[in-house]
């Protein structure tokens, strides 16, 4: 896990600009008109930036990006530390893995600036989002942001290995128990 | 240690041999066990070759991701938070300054606020395992195995992952007491992995050890 931890460390500052890249390009896809930018303040934390809102109000809300994507290092430590395999196939697996974790992180982000609207700017979320809206990404933003957040490195490590796994104790069980 | 469950009407078929792990779920070829049923067009036919195949493992990967979203759902609803998670909260303040005090740190308690003469944290959701706590339970009760099995797996479980997450409580006050400037790091990305990574690891330590006829109750 020390390894991982200090290439996520030295890695962190790039890739939380391509997540917010992202992020804000998709964000100019689903908005009409597009008005939403995410503006990187450090290498660690943004702002949410309404081009609509008067300057003095337009950042509506900051975020800590890296908080957005720390569960790669439980991915990494997982996918590189299986037993058995060739480096080659564990690296070739954690970079499938990588490659679903960044949609994940990317979509979070989405769902992190549409609660930020529908749910902390007061009258002007009530009157742009519905109660149900309201709830839709209170709730996802919840849901993604913490337990599938945690556990999508266990999922996406039971997606790779867990047929292994299961067919560990009817092969070498003796060796493991 | 359990007996073995059949179903006469819905026969399993065997199971295959360990996989190369080559990728995630294997679609398998058409002389893989179950193959999928012929005529039909070529995507039905792969993706019910892949379900046939990957059956178990499609079955967890799912029950899994219900198990989260319904749990975590579950203790969104206030009621469920102020009269359950809230209290729960409490006890692990309550432990956690009784382990400081016998380190002598001479910390008092508010509810779920651990005070003391360097520094006080408050103990809110995402401090108190309960996150890895449900990560590991929903991965135990997904994963087909017998119920007296998984009962177990939940408590020695349960049990491994609220004494370290004492033990992050209790490190993290120390952490901001006496080396503040790491406390962020420590408490968003350090300690958050390292216990939700224990909560995986015992889980996996869990379904290694199933016995080889532990089959599933699901």
């Amino acid at each position: 896990m020390v390894p991982v931890a200090v290439l996520w460390w030295v890695a962190t500052p790039v890739y939380n600009r391509v997540l917010l890249r992202s992020a804000g390009g998709i964000l100019y896809l689903l908005e009409h008109p597009a008005v939403t930018d995410l503006m990187a303040k450090g290498d660690h934390d943004a702002y949410i930036v309404r081009r609509d809102f008067p300057p003095a109000h337009s950042l509506v809300y900051p975020f800590r990006v890296t908080d957005v994507h720390f569960h790669l290092l439980l991915l990494g430590a997982l996918f590189l530390a299986v037993p058995g395999l060739s480096w080659r196939e564990r690296l070739g697996n954690l970079a499938a893995a990588a490659m679903i974790t960044v949609a994940y992180d990317v979509l979070l982000i989405v769902f992190i600036v549409e609660f930020a609207y529908a749910t902390h700017l007061g009258a002007w979320s009530l009157a742009h989002y519905g109660a149900f809206a309201r709830n839709f990404y209170g709730l996802g933003k919840h849901l993604l942001d913490l337990p599938f957040k945690l556990a999508l490195p266990l999922l996406l490590w039971c997606a790779f290995y867990l047929p292994r796994l299961r067919a560990a104790p009817a092969t070498d069980g003796p060796e493991k128990t | 240690m359990s007996r073995k469950r059949r179903k006469p009407s819905h026969p399993r078929p065997a199971r295959p041999a360990p996989p190369p792990a080559g990728g995630p779920l294997s679609g398998g070829g058409a002389d893989g066990p179950g193959a999928g049923p012929g005529g039909g067009a070529p995507g039905a036919s792969a993706a019910a070759r892949l379900w046939h195949r990957n059956r178990r493992e499609i079955t967890f990967l799912v029950l899994f991701i219900v198990l989260l979203g319904a749990s975590f759902t579950l203790i969104s609803v206030n009621w469920i938070n102020d009269h359950a998670i809230e209290p729960f909260t409490g006890g692990i303040a309550r432990l956690s300054g009784a382990v400081l005090n016998v380190f002598g740190q001479h910390v008092a308690l508010h509810g779920t606020v651990i005070q003391g003469p360097r520094f006080a944290v408050n103990i809110r959701n995402g401090c108190n395992g309960v996150e890895a706590m449900l990560i590991f339970l929903a991965a135990v009760l997904a994963f087909p195995a017998s119920w007296s099995s998984r009962l177990a797996g939940l408590a020695l479980g349960i049990l491994a992952i609220q004494i370290i997450n004492l033990v992050r409580v209790v490190s993290l006050y120390l952490t901001g007491a006496y080396l503040p400037r790491f406390f962020d790091a420590s408490h968003t990305v350090i300690w958050q992995s390292v216990v939700i990574l224990c909560g995986v690891l015992l889980w996996v330590f869990w379904a290694n050890r199933l016995p080889p006829q532990d089959e599933p109750a699901t």
